[in-house]
């Protein structure tokens, strides 16, 4: 944990707060709103599918398909020293979309990643520091 | 409610005292200065005749230093498509009578900066609780092309295409570059790895972010520019020809690729059909296209949106003998943000060699400068400002 040298967000204590104390504690979260019934990502103060302010946090699935990535070959600062890594986009099972490193393929075979889209991923966490858990994606299907 | 359709024209377009990557680091703002004072001398008018001034930001300090009290200011800045959306707020003014005479102007030292830390303008600080700090910057996003390249990957996985078929922009783009010696790959003389390419260059090229290899990205060069917008009344009294404002749209998709629900589409798909709409044009009455070029990946994309080509066929406008030299429809005759210069927000070098094609100067230049012309009267120039975010699109047709 102490050796956790990529960037750290600030955890929000507004909006997405809940989303960073359920990753402390292993849980991915995610915002739903009780007018429309839609689960949302990135967290809003207002529902971007209705527009009403009626946000309920609840423990998510975790899981979700690959829906397109990116092999980086250049990065900055602490990432810069792992290239190259995969970034992804993962379509999640209660809707709506999260940006990830994916884990568990190989950088070096994009076209055998490029078979994978639409495959099964799950989310994990890392602890950065005291207060902080990232999320992360691992290919599993 | 008027169709503001042609009543008012771009009739007059510059840049600055040089281009390119600059020896001697300039600021955002002298690039754009220069460009000022440039594009008037070309439309034989005095900076204070400006009535009207249009830039992403900043148009308070241009004003101030020009020492004019503009009747109409817009600072609209959403990325590259910032310069097609001023023009069409330009448009829209004009139509209501607001002036007469307007510039939209653009400095930008993507290159200088570089070396110059104090030149040029603070880069932005973020917001540490926004969507980008929060959810895409712990994973190592670095920029547009490492945000862009998921768009790539989806388009080919969608439409089965192969890293090939997007080289061939590349290519037709550098091409044109080779008939403009203002382009930064023009030639050997101009840049060490300058002058012709073929797809393996591309697909030999320095992986960035795969899919995209070095030459499926823009450069970062020093620019800056400046066109001058004219009411219908008055286009006619300058030194070169008017160049209509037929049609005009602009929309934003989402801000942070994470919102971007359709990584195939942008929406240039609304801002393109607002504009053929207020023009009573379409794409098959278009003879050229002038498309922001960040990468090759934005071009197919907003080829299809624009309706150039069918979904998932934009790379096919960049067979041989269509959008290269002496083709059939000419795509990005500068040599685009790929090999001519892009500075950051590339909007402006699509507005000013959209002039240059259709009032006829393209070979005399606007500001001096050579380039190669073609018999086009019509066609279609869309800005794409952020990751894939907002667009700009401008119809603009010149006088028989």
């Amino acid at each position: 944990m102490a050796d956790y040298n990529k960037p750290i967000p600030v955890p929000d204590p507004y909006v997405n707060g809940p989303y960073w104390a359920g990753a402390k504690e292993g849980k991915f979260m995610l915002p739903r709103c009780t007018s429309c019934n839609h689960a949302h990502f990135y967290p809003r103060l207002l529902c971007p599918i209705c527009g009403a302010r009626t946000i309920v946090w609840e423990e998510a699935s975790g899981e979700g398909y690959l829906h397109t990535f990116a092999v980086q070959h250049r990065a900055f600062g602490a990432w810069g020293e792992e290239t190259p890594f995969v970034t992804a986009y993962i379509d999640l099972k209660e809707g709506d979309r999260v940006f990830t490193v994916l884990r568990g393929v190989d950088p070096n075979q994009p076209e055998e990643i490029f078979k994978k889209i639409g495959a099964l991923c799950k989310v994990e966490f890392e602890e950065a520091n005291d207060e902080v858990s990232i999320p992360y994606w691992r290919l599993v299907g | 409610m008027s169709n503001p359709s042609k009543r008012a024209a771009i009739v007059a377009a510059a840049e600055a005292d040089k281009i390119g990557y600059l020896e001697t680091p300039k600021t955002d703002f002298m690039l754009g200065i220069e460009a000022i004072s440039n594009v008037c001398k070309a439309a034989g008018i005095s900076p204070k005749d400006i009535e009207g001034i249009a830039n992403p930001g900043n148009a308070n300090a241009y004003a101030e230093y020009l020492g004019i009290v503009p009747k109409w200011v817009d600072t609209t800045a959403v990325g590259g498509c910032s310069y097609q959306i001023h023009a069409a707020h330009m448009l829209a003014a004009i139509n209501a009578g607001m002036f007469d005479i307007g510039v939209i102007v653009h400095g930008e030292a993507g290159y200088s900066r570089r070396n110059y830390p104090r030149g040029g303008q603070p880069q932005r600080g973020g917001d540490p609780l926004g969507p980008d700090a929060q959810f895409m910057t712990p994973y190592g996003i670095a920029g547009a092309p490492s945000n862009y390249s998921h768009a790539m990957t989806r388009h080919m996985y969608q439409y089965g295409n192969t890293k090939e078929d997007y080289a061939k922009i590349a290519v037709s783009t550098r091409e044109w570059a080779t008939l403009n010696p203002r382009a930064i790959m023009h030639s050997k003389e101009t840049h060490p790895a300058g002058g012709p390419i073929s797809v393996e260059d591309v697909l030999n090229s320095r992986i960035i972010s795969w899919p995209l290899n070095l030459l499926d990205v823009c450069l970062v060069a020093d620019h800056g520019g400046a066109v001058i917008v004219a009411s219908e009344r008055v286009a006619k009294s300058f030194p070169t020809p008017p160049v209509w404002i037929a049609g005009a749209g602009e929309a934003i998709g989402h801000a942070t690729m994470l919102e971007m629900k359709d990584f195939t589409k942008t929406s240039a798909a609304y801002s393109g059909k607002r504009a053929y709409a207020m023009a009573g044009m379409g794409p098959e009455d278009m003879e050229m296209a002038m498309i922001y070029d960040s990468f090759t990946i934005t071009v197919a994309i907003t080829a299809e949106v624009l309706g150039l080509a069918k979904p998932g066929e934009g790379h096919t406008l960049f067979d041989p003998g269509k959008s290269n030299p002496g083709g059939s429809f000419p795509i990005n005759t500068n040599g685009g943000g790929l090999s001519f210069n892009h500075s950051g927000m590339y909007g402006m070098q699509l507005l000013i060699e959209s002039y240059r094609q259709l009032s006829g100067t393209a070979e005399d230049g606007v500001n001096g400068l050579p380039g190669k012309q073609t018999n086009a009267k019509s066609l279609v120039v869309n800005g794409t400002g952020g990751s894939l975010s907002a667009t700009g699109t401008l119809v603009l047709t010149a006088d028989e």
